[in-house]
């Protein structure tokens, strides 16, 4: 069960991770980017590093995201 | 050409390092070189000699408490470096700064509106956020969490309620001076606290010993804590204004 979960995450992962690099989108590459930190803020707590997790949770997925679209919303959206 | 080129320098870095990952100790491993030195003994100890039962938060402020140090400092510097660099920019392309008028003005033209479900929910989740934030700031030498994780969490909090509430002109305005003080509370803590230590202990960041300088000693892990939480939310916030433009 442990090593499927890891498995299916991982793999989840690394799809984000793909999906933010290929993203032509920057606010949606900055969304999924978001989703990347949820993933691994899940495989931190599963690994049990709850203190990790809560970090990543928060700057990861919170306020980084914020950052990114912030600074993509004074520049513009789309990648050339 | 170019394709080529960065294929092969990918390989040049990436093999080398998927095959140092490949030599790595098993996770877990009890024979890896990181559970044969100093852990057992913070494993053992921590609860003892920090007076911290949550083990991370007595390696974060106790034995290694000049990292966690650097670390704080960095995010600092992080925040000076953007303020340096972005503030002449601001003013050199006139953004309208001095002028209280002109700013909201400006702000109200490029803000879109709040979605009231938005509204609706920050506002009532709001309190929650916060006392649990605290919470984990004041319980991170018991439970999962410390200053980090809470002060990331009031800073992201304060983001969402600075753009909420500056829509209703219900932002209040913060002197500079405390601005500047409460991004700087993650270093001020730090020094205190070194100095306590050097008094009470002779030596930089250390605790007082557990049975006679029990409560003096969980005083100043929460005062660590409660720099750290306090600096980052205030840093988080001030990263967030600089880069928007304010």
């Amino acid at each position: 069960m442990s090593r499927i979960f890891d498995l299916v995450m991982l793999a989840l992962l690394i799809s984000v991770a793909l999906a933010v690099v290929r993203c032509r989108d920057l606010v949606a590459a900055a969304i999924l980017f978001s989703g990347y930190s949820l993933v691994l803020c899940l495989l931190w707590q599963y690994r049990g590093a709850p203190d990790v997790a809560m970090t990543e949770a928060a700057v990861g997925a919170g306020v980084t995201t914020v950052l990114v679209l912030l600074a993509v919303s004074r520049t513009s959206r789309r990648e050339r | 050409m170019n394709r080529l080129l960065a294929s092969l320098a990918t390989a040049a870095v990436g093999i080398p390092m998927l095959a140092g990952v490949a030599q790595l100790p098993r996770v877990g491993a009890p024979g890896a070189p990181v559970h044969t030195h100093v852990a057992a003994q913070y494993l053992a100890g921590s609860p003892d000699a920090t007076g911290a039962e949550n083990v991370v938060t007595g390696v974060l402020l106790n034995y290694r408490a000049f990292d966690t140090f650097g670390e704080v400092m960095i995010i600092f510097a992080a925040l000076a470096a953007v303020l340096a660099v972005l503030s002449p920019v601001a003013e050199a392309i006139g953004m309208p700064k001095d002028q209280p008028s002109g700013t909201e003005h400006a702000r109200h033209r490029r803000a879109p509106p709040v979605s009231p479900i938005v509204a609706f929910v920050l506002r009532l989740t709001a309190p929650f956020i916060i006392a649990f934030a605290v919470w984990m700031m004041l319980k991170g030498h018991l439970t999962p969490g410390g200053g980090f994780q809470g002060g990331a969490m009031i800073g992201a909090l304060l983001i969402l309620l600075s753009i909420m509430l500056e829509r209703d002109n219900l932002w209040p305005r913060v002197p500079e001076r405390l601005v500047r003080g409460l991004q700087a509370a993650a270093p001020l803590a730090f020094g205190v606290v070194a100095l306590v230590g050097v008094g009470l202990t002779g030596a930089v960041l250390a605790l007082p010993a557990s049975p006679a300088g029990h409560g003096l000693r969980e005083l100043m892990m929460l005062t660590l804590e409660a720099g750290i939480g306090i600096g980052g939310a205030a840093i988080i916030l001030g990263l967030f204004l600089a880069i928007r433009g304010d």
